[in-house]
């Protein structure tokens, strides 16, 4: 059933490849934009079969592939991964419908869109570690090209620093998956075989290290993100949507996958430290967002602390806020996208993203009103006000992780002030403010430009308002998740005394 | 006792059918050369192709023979050696694709030029068979001889007079370094020239340690020259840069396969009681390469410079199955040869295709050739990410194998170098990528700005389209459907019993990691 999800985006690829060359952009546009709505709606069939009763993984699609290195076509999905699985093909669908007509290139520029999308998916749905990184690796090249072609002025500098951060991050992961198979003697990758418990502490405490600094890079996390600014800025708005929405969703994914819940022990001495770096970030990312002059830079740099927020719950380990690590990266990477959406629009009609220039958006007549409005709402659901899913996952978050980290969460929650703060700047000098009479002759924006960020808005709120849609998804699975590693780590005392 | 059937027995020359077809097809050639001439001499290339794949064929059906030494016991047509020959045929046949309109277009024969290439082929299959050390050196020569005639065979030029030169310099002194190595061997024997009794004589005679290891470095010396491994590379760079590119090709596939091929037999056979010692050499040779030849390769202009130091960077990766010794690590470097094979060719033929129709091969040059050839580009492009290890090609896979195989082996740490290597090699393919894919219209480089209309009808193009499709399509399938490629990599290591002992010692490895970890699956039995 879940190999579905990976056949139709080669299928496209491979349907886009092959149409004859005067083929008009606007197909193109819609051949992919349908074959990332029937993922979705694949998805969607999925969640309607999936049983709420269990908590671990659930349709399992299983091949032999190359036995004698112990790589297996192994696909599987549990609460934690299939949301991710249909936030990736949603905003699959989102860059393909927001993706200008006029675009250079248009049918490798899909055909690149596809295949992130591929991968992405692959690899949150991959249960053997090898097969996993096959996936993690197939995004490179993509995600290069897509940032180096379709990009900003600096983009060759982005993409460049881009791939190789990633490309680092790959083999920090294969160190430490090869560590994990070989090292308690078994060489077998299949993910419900790998067990570290065997394994002497200084060991684990290695391979942790080297696997969290790998997904870190990707997420990323301070000090390991200076690819990120760059990145998201030089990207065009339906290449950040992705990279912001979907790529660094990977790195906390891993986190949790591999990290988490394969060093149950080892993850609960190194809490605190973890802890420690998650604040980092998020201060580090509410500050800097603040000293930021171009808005998409601002953003950029919110991400990072809203990636901090998800490393601290992930360190506390409880059910609580596990569950708020899972919903924060769903709810981050709607209004992320959201955002850069809204971002992409106000560019493309006022030409600037500079906050000093840009300003009185909302004017109703000449400026941008709806758009300024969804700015507006966006801004407020990243700062976590209440009525919307950010502030829902950010509570969870808090309220999970303050039993075990109480110093850093109230940190963190004084950093989500900061976040207000920046949001509030930056909503000031765009929306706010007076015409400059001599320049404002916005081009009018359309209703099907307007689309995506409405539908996007609309799902923030209903998520906000009845977060049951949310978390009833990802609840079995965290708990069990949780459970089962605190189960181990009683058992392993035990077993010591 | 029959003695005339036992000579024929042990004569067993049914073994060297595929050699035998080779030289057939090579002596067709050159004499219909001479009858009908130069200009109507058209079909003679396929004559040859047809030949090797033939050769081929006769290869697949000796497939686990039944007693595998022929020639009174100098050649061995185990597994290991039917492997290694498949790949060099079909890397000449890949080349004389390549070949047809490159010679031609230089004004050079191209009858001669075949005949020098099968001469090649022929020896360095004899190579991976050879069992003897007369017979090694003999078929070493005969490979290095065509090598160097081949490297200066568009004579007008004088990179590739400078090349043959330099070569020939370099490869006989290393020859002689290798011919010393077994004369040393052939006295501390006793008089034993066949390997195997060489083993078994240099264990009986005491105090002979100095002079085994000295004999072991020459020959490692001999050796490390053919594969190009640091510090034996420096022929590499320019001889890739002065030959005329289908020899380059073949140089780097072909050669090397033979080279790797004398490597294994020659150390496992002959050295095995001096194992630590050659995986110790070939641990430093498999750092220094794959370190130097992905940072040198970073700083390249030129085309085939770059690839040049790319295959060192490849022999190092090469290298690290060598170094594990197991059964799984000879297995990969099978495989990694196996892929190889189809993604250097197919970026040399791209190279050789770009370079016929603008004349140059600087990699500045190739900026924006996306949109006056995209097949080029394709083609390219995937053979050079596929050399960089990105999935889902054929070259992750064969990474991942040595990797694996390092790993399992023991050798964590060459595992991360290697790992290192490969980002940095990353960088370097993706910079000619980027040349060729990312670049505007308006920053095109002047070569591609006059590129000439694509015309696959001229004489000698059609072969180099198929060529490039074919190592496309093998490149990038190879590696997802790689279970027949494991298997005959994994079988032809099973099959061959000179390398028992490796397998002997894999076995104690997973009986300690029984042990150790709750056996999950029952263990697999052949």
């Amino acid at each position: 059933m879940l190999t579905v999800l990976l056949v139709l985006p080669i299928l496209g690829v491979l349907f886009l490849g092959i149409l004859p060359k005067t083929i008009s952009s606007n197909r193109l546009r819609q051949i992919s934009l349908v074959i990332s709505i029937a993922s979705f709606a694949w998805t969607m069939y999925l969640f309607s079969q999936f049983d709420l009763n269990v908590g671990g993984f659930q349709f399992n699609d299983f091949f032999p592939w190359l036995e004698p290195i112990g790589l297996n076509y192994h696909l599987s999905v549990d609460g934690i991964s299939l949301p991710l699985v249909a936030l990736n093909s949603f905003l699959s669908a989102i860059a393909i419908y927001s993706t200008s007509l006029k675009i250079e290139r248009p049918r490798l520029y899909y055909i690149l869109i596809l295949l992130v999308n591929f991968g992405v998916a692959g690899a949150l749905m991959a249960q053997n570690l090898l097969f996993f990184f096959l996936f993690y690796e197939v995004e490179l090249i993509p995600f290069y090209l897509l940032i180096n072609i379709w990009g900003g002025e600096k983009r060759g500098y982005a993409a460049t620093k881009f791939i190789l951060y990633t490309a680092v991050s790959g083999l920090l992961i294969l160190i430490g998956f090869l560590g994990l198979a070989f090292l308690n003697g078994s060489g077998n990758f299949e993910y419900e075989a790998i067990t570290t418990a065997g394994l002497s502490l200084q060991t684990q405490l290695i391979l942790l290290t080297i696997l969290l600094v790998g997904f870190a890079m990707k997420t990323p996390l301070v000090p390991l993100h200076t690819w990120q600014p760059d990145a998201y800025v030089e990207a065009s708005p339906p290449v950040a949507i992705l990279l912001g929405g979907i790529l660094a969703k990977l790195g906390t994914y891993g986190i949790i996958r591999f990290c988490l819940q394969l060093f149950p022990e080892t993850w609960n001495l190194t809490a605190p430290g973890l802890a420690i770096i998650g604040v980092v970030s998020v201060v580090y990312g509410a500050l800097s967002a603040i000293a930021q002059l171009d808005i998409k830079r601002m953003v950029a740099y919110s991400s990072i602390g809203h990636m901090g927020y998800i490393l601290v719950a992930a360190a506390a380990a409880n059910s609580l806020s596990v569950l708020g690590a899972v919903a924060q990266m769903i709810s981050h990477g709607l209004i992320l996208a959201l955002l850069f959406q809204l971002i992409g629009t106000v560019e493309a009609k006022v030409g600037t993203r500079d906050r000093d220039i840009l300003s009185g958006l909302m004017n109703p007549i000449r400026g941008l009103p709806l758009t300024s409005g969804l700015l507006i709402a966006a801004g407020m659901a990243s700062a976590g006000i209440p009525g919307l899913v950010g502030f829902i996952a950010e509570y969870i978050v808090f309220q999970g992780s303050f039993s075990r980290f109480p110093l850093a969460t109230i940190l963190c929650i004084i950093a989500s002030g900061l976040t207000a703060v920046y949001f509030v700047i930056l909503l000031n000098r765009t929306c706010f403010g007076k015409l400059d009479n001599s320049l404002a002759y916005y081009p009018k924006v359309l209703w099907s430009e307007r689309l995506p960020a409405l539908i996007l808005t609309l799902i923030i709120f209903a998520f906000g308002i009845q977060p049951n849609w949310l978390v009833n998804w990802i609840e079995p699975t965290t708990n069990q998740v949780v459970s089962v590693t605190s189960y181990q780590i009683s058992n392993n005392y035990e077993n010591a005394n | 006792m029959d003695f005339a059937s036992n000579f024929s027995d042990q004569l067993n020359v049914g073994l060297i059918l595929p050699e035998g077809i080779i030289i057939a097809t090579l002596l067709i050639v050159l004499i219909a050369d001479l009858i009908v001439g130069r200009n109507r001499s058209r079909g003679l290339p396929y004559i040859a192709i047809g030949g090797l794949l033939l050769s081929v064929v006769a290869l697949y059906f000796q497939w686990n023979p039944e007693n595998p030494i022929a020639l009174l016991g100098s050649f061995s047509g185990d597994d290991l050696s039917i492997v290694f020959r498949s790949i060099i045929a079909l890397s000449t046949a890949v080349t004389i694709l390549m070949s047809i309109r490159y010679v031609e277009q230089s004004g050079s024969a191209l009858s001669e030029f075949i005949a020098i290439m099968l001469t090649a082929t022929v020896g360095a299959m004899f190579l991976s068979g050879a069992n003897e050390l007369v017979m090694i050196f003999l078929s070493l020569e005969t490979l290095s001889i065509s090598s160097y005639l081949m490297t200066g065979y568009t004579k007008r030029d004088s990179r590739s007079n400078e090349a043959a030169l330099k070569y020939l310099l370099i490869g006989a002194a290393s020859s002689a370094i290798f011919l010393y190595g077994s004369s040393l061997l052939y006295g501390l024997s006793g008089g034993e020239t066949r390997l195997p009794e060489i083993a078994s004589g240099i264990a009986q005679i005491e105090g002979g340690e100095l002079a085994s290891a000295i004999a072991l470095v020459f020959m490692i010396a001999g050796i490390a020259f053919k594969i190009s491994a640091v510090p034996f590379h420096q022929w590499t760079p320019d001889v890739y840069e002065g030959s005329p590119t289908p020899v380059v090709a073949f140089l780097s596939v072909g050669s090397k396969a033979a080279g790797f091929a004398l490597a294994i037999r020659l150390l496992v056979v002959t050295f095995p009681f001096e194992e630590p010692q050659w995986r110790l050499i070939f641990t430093a040779l498999a750092i220094l390469s794959m370190i130097l030849g992905n940072a040198v390769a970073l700083a390249q202009t030129s085309m085939k410079r770059l690839l040049a130091y790319s295959s060192i960077g490849q022999a190092g990766f090469v290298m690290i199955g060598m170094v594990a010794a197991t059964e799984a690590g000879y297995a990969s470097m099978i495989f990694y040869l196996l892929v190889y094979l189809f993604m250097n060719l197919g970026a040399f033929t791209g190279l050789i295709l770009f370079s016929l129709r603008t004349g140059t091969d600087q990699i500045t040059e190739y900026a924006g050739l996306y949109q006056k050839d995209p097949l080029l580009t394709l083609g390219l492009s995937i053979c050079l990410l596929s050399l960089g290890g990105i999935p889902p090609l054929a070259g992750f896979f064969g990474k991942i194998y040595l990797f694996w195989a390092g790993w399992q082996a023991g050798l964590s740490g060459l595992v991360i170098i290697g790992l290192i290597a490969s980002v940095i090699s990353i960088y370097y393919y993706i910079r000619v990528v980027k040349m060729m894919v990312v670049k505007e219209p308006h920053e095109m480089s002047d070569t591609v700005r006059n590129y000439p209309a694509v015309n696959w009808k001229l004489p000698g193009m059609r072969p180099l389209q198929v060529g490039l499709v074919l190592s496309l399509v093998v490149t990038s399938l190879a590696g997802i459907l790689s279970n027949p490629l494991f298997t005959i990599a994994n079988s032809s290591i099973a099959n061959t019993p000179v390398l028992q002992k490796a397998s002997l010692i894999e076995e104690e490895v997973q009986d300690k990691q029984v042990s150790l970890a709750e056996p999950k699956t029952p263990a697999i039995v052949d």
